[in-house]
């Protein structure tokens, strides 16, 4: 089976500073897939070179079977990729029922567009607030708008960068839910976290970055028990990563 | 053969140093703090009629020259204390108030002091070189561009206020939490880059008509210099005025003035397209 | 589930989140205010007509500048490049070509179609090439300036395309004023400054405003202010970014094309100062004092400045200019959304915090 995501000696440097180095990552349709290391491992990094915002330095980018290395971003997400970011990427002046009709209408136009509008705004509890600026929102209700924006594309790879960031517990739970269930709509998620709990509820498979490089590979037990991964994040050998 | 070439080299190196120093005082402001000064030009133009009128009192002309800094300096304080410290991070907006402020300017200078001043002569007459003479003035020009730099060099990366300038400018809440006053060294930076216009103003106020819309006549020579130049006044500015100034000479020779130009905005429009950040952002980055 | 009728689906574009005014309140303000305007030119003599067609003219490049910046938040400083782009190649052909047969019209909308091909190349160039922010400010006033530079220096008797003169500082003149080709013995309808270009102008801005507030309601609108508030975002739904820049340039850049075709015919002249540092700064003050990021207020804000600059050069143009240097310096630093937006959300504003203080 052709993976989803593929990525071949992919490199990135900076001036003098290599921020992604030789990765050979390969993803398949179904995973849940969480990527942790420690700050600066280069995970961000690795998530841009996926969309195309940076440009490889070497190394080849693989989507569906087919390069889309030089491709621009904007056709990426045409195929079917799409990205929620670690900053709430909204439209902060705008409001709710527009933010998502700016997502929608891609697709959709007219009756069934606002028809499928209200839909969203009822799934992400959104329906008090759907005429106020985007930026009045909690900050928990930013980072659901914006997945549903994302998700309201039907992508088949969603690209995290950090849901869970400055989540209360219920909200970080709710939020394991929701990939749980867009993973039963047939989306393959690939997400970057901090908060081990969140990890543990949703992945499947766990690669930890480290300095650009993949320092290892398996379940979230397997990592779990992995000393050298607890030696990356503290220097030392003590203390595996916790829950945040 | 000599005369051709030296006759080139000479149009280089004026051209050249009309575009470092009319840039030198743009660059400090929008390199140093991402502010683009619309009324630079103004700053020129006050700078050459402050010089004028104290030269006319009598006084020599590098004094005249130096209050004419020293006034441009002083008003850029004011308007950085006045307009653009309420604009930091709204780089649009300082764009259309600085307008504002040159068109008052402008038109202000106009209503108050008339349509022209009484000029005063290029000093030092001229020197016969090979079969052509040329102005003694414009050599003068040319050092005086170097020494700016030179000076300016050695100001930013060896006296304490250089270094918090650029520490303030780079972080500026570290260094705040180190007790810097840096609203101080805004207004500063601010002010020396407008005394770099004021003086720009005066070494060549010698050399034109002073009208009160002289301002405009350099400044799209800063601005393309600037922009082609990138952040650094040292590794951009610096190199993008002689770069520029080669092709505007090369084109000027070849087929006038007009061509000189047109060249220019072809050239900046390229770089801008080639080397987004400017020159300097491709020597830093070739460095690293 | 049938769609709805064209007509109907761009008549409720009329009104959207992009614009202010909805409601048949609105509507009939505005209607009201529009039968003024059919009125009033039979109420006054024929200089202020034609004066007020003076001021109409200049509208359809405020409503470009609206578009662009408003809207697309791209400051371009090159409507007047534009401006007089499209005012000498209507002098070119013209001048060239004379007045018979509706020429005036195809040189109408040829001038109008130079200049947006010049924007869109230019545009090419700066959009394609991700320039943004301050740069295109730069650029797009570098063009202008040296498109001034240039016209100017084209005085002596070489500088011609076929037998139109470019003459330099002094510009071109004598070209015709629009005329309509009207069959029978009569023959043409001269637009000269009166009532019947009046009643044309008028009819102009009416279609491309209502053509504006629709095309900023739709999902092309939509797109445009996304891209605004936060590029990465747009494209990381998918949008080309790039085209969207490049289509609201290109549209606002034909409407200040259309506002030199028009001065040009008024005044049968132009001349390159059209085109100088403080011709390109008018368009900038009337859009951000008026309020850019909507239609309606762009609209009166540019009538009302036009309106009080003419009223101050009475004094004489340099204090005229000194307000609208002030207005300029005003408005960014006290109501940076614009005088006459400020006035507009002044009633809203008051009950919120009328409604804030009773709680």
């Amino acid at each position: 089976m052709t993976p989803l995501l593929e990525t071949r000696k992919l490199n990135k440097r900076f001036g003098g500073l290599q921020v992604t180095a030789d990765v050979d990552f390969s993803l398949e349709r179904g995973e849940l897939h969480c990527l942790i290391g420690p700050n600066g491992a280069g995970k961000s990094t690795f998530f841009r070179l996926i969309l195309g915002e940076y440009e490889p330095t070497s190394g080849q980018v693989f989507y569906e079977g087919r390069d889309i290395t030089t491709l621009e971003p904007h056709d990426r997400i045409r195929r079917g990729i799409s990205v929620k970011f670690q900053v709430p990427g909204i439209f902060k002046a705008l409001s709710v029922k527009q933010n998502l009709e700016i997502a929608l209408q891609h697709h959709l136009e007219g009756h069934s567009l606002r028809g499928e509008i209200g839909r969203q705004l009822d799934f992400l509890n959104l329906t008090a607030e759907a005429d106020q600026a985007a930026g009045n929102l909690s900050h928990g209700q930013k980072q659901w708008l914006e997945i549903g924006m994302a998700t309201s594309l039907k992508p088949k790879l969603l690209l995290l960068d950090e849901p869970t960031a400055g989540m209360s517990p219920e909200e970080t739970h709710a939020t394991g839910e929701m990939v749980h269930a867009l993973r039963a709509e047939g989306m393959t998620v690939l997400a970057v976290e901090h908060d081990m709990a969140f990890v543990r509820q949703i992945a499947t498979r766990v690669t930890v970055l480290h300095f650009g490089r993949i320092f290892a590979q398996g379940s979230i037990d397997e990592i779990m028990a992995d000393d050298r991964v607890a030696e990356i994040y503290l220097g030392q050998g003590h203390g595996a990563p916790h829950h945040a | 053969m000599f005369d051709a070439i030296f006759g080139f080299l000479y149009q280089f190196g004026d051209a050249s140093a009309f575009l470092v120093l009319c840039a030198s005082g743009l660059a400090i402001i929008f390199g140093m703090m991402g502010v683009i000064n619309l009324a630079h030009g103004e700053f020129i133009m006050a700078g050459a009629y402050t010089t004028v009128t104290v030269a006319k009192l009598g006084a020599p002309l590098p004094l005249a020259i130096v209050c004419g800094a020293l006034f441009a300096g002083f008003v850029g304080i004011l308007l950085e204390r006045l307009v653009i410290r309420h604009l930091y991070g709204r780089p649009l907006d300082t764009i259309v108030a600085t307008w504002g402020v040159s068109l008052i300017a402008s038109q202000g200078t106009l209503i108050l002091l008339g349509p022209s001043i009484t000029d005063v002569s290029t000093p030092l007459g001229s020197v016969q070189i090979g079969a052509l003479s040329y102005s003694v003035y414009r050599f003068v020009l040319m050092a005086t561009a170097v020494a700016i730099i030179a000076a300016l060099y050695l100001l930013f990366n060896f006296t304490r206020f250089g270094v918090l300038a650029r520490a303030t400018i780079q972080v500026p809440d570290m260094a705040e939490a180190l007790g810097v006053n840096t609203r101080l060294i805004y207004s500063l930076t601010f002010g020396i880059g407008a005394a770099l216009a004021g003086a720009t103003g005066g070494l060549y106020a010698p050399t034109m008509t002073l009208v009160p819309t002289m301002g405009s006549q350099f400044i799209t020579e800063a601005f393309v210099t600037v922009v082609t130049g990138g952040s650094d006044v040292f590794l951009g500015t610096a190199p993008a005025g002689v770069i520029l100034g080669f092709i505007r000479s090369v084109m000027t020779t070849w087929e006038g003035q007009l061509a000189g130009q047109i060249g220019l905005l072809i050239a900046v429009i390229i770089v801008i397209r080639v080397l987004p950040r400017g020159v300097s952002g491709l020597i830093l980055r070739e460095r690293a | 589930m049938k769609r709805r009728p064209l007509i109907v689906r761009l008549l409720s574009r009329l009104e959207g989140p992009q614009t202010l005014g909805r409601g048949w309140r609105f509507w009939a303000g505005a209607a009201i205010v529009l039968a003024a305007a059919v009125v009033y030119p039979l109420l006054t003599d024929s200089y202020t007509v034609g004066n007020t067609v003076y001021f109409f003219n200049w509208v359809f490049m405020a409503l470009g500048l609206c578009l662009i910046w408003g809207y697309g938040g791209a400051l371009s400083f090159g409507q007047t490049a534009f401006f007089g782009i499209a005012g000498y190649a209507y002098g070119v052909i013209t001048l060239n070509y004379g007045a018979d047969y509706g020429l005036t019209l195809w040189a109408t909308l040829a001038a109008i179609a130079v200049a947006g091909l010049v924007a869109a190349i230019l545009g090419y160039f700066l959009f394609f090439g991700r320039i943004s922010g301050v740069f295109l400010g730069i650029v797009t006033l570098a063009v202008t300036l040296v498109l001034e530079r240039f016209m100017a220096q084209t005085a002596g008797p070489e500088w011609h395309i076929g037998s139109a003169r470019l003459n330099g500082f002094n510009g071109m003149n004598g070209m015709p004023n629009l005329t309509i080709p009207w069959p029978g013995e009569d023959g043409s309808l001269v637009l000269a400054p009166d009532l019947p270009l009046y009643y044309v102008v008028l009819a102009l801005l009416v279609i491309a405003y209502l053509a504006l507030r629709i095309l900023v309601n739709s999902s092309f609108g939509n797109v445009l202010v996304a891209i605004r508030e936060n590029p990465q975002r747009a494209t990381m739904l998918g949008y080309d970014v790039r085209k969207y820049q490049l289509a609201s340039f290109v549209i606002g850049s034909a409407l200040a094309g259309l506002s030199g075709v028009l001065y040009t015919t008024w005044g049968q002249y132009i001349t390159p100062s059209s085109m100088g540092i403080t011709a390109a700064a008018l368009p900038i003050v009337w859009v951000a004092v008026g309020g850019r990021s909507d239609l309606t207020t762009t609209l009166l804000g540019t009538i009302l400045l036009i309106g009080g600059f003419q009223a101050l050069t009475i004094y004489g143009s340099q204090y005229a200019l000194v307000v609208m240097g002030a207005l300029l310096v005003v408005t960014v630093l006290l109501a940076p959304e614009g005088l006459i937006m400020a006035l507009a959300l002044l009633p809203q504003r008051l009950l919120k915090r009328s409604a804030r203080d009773a709680t």
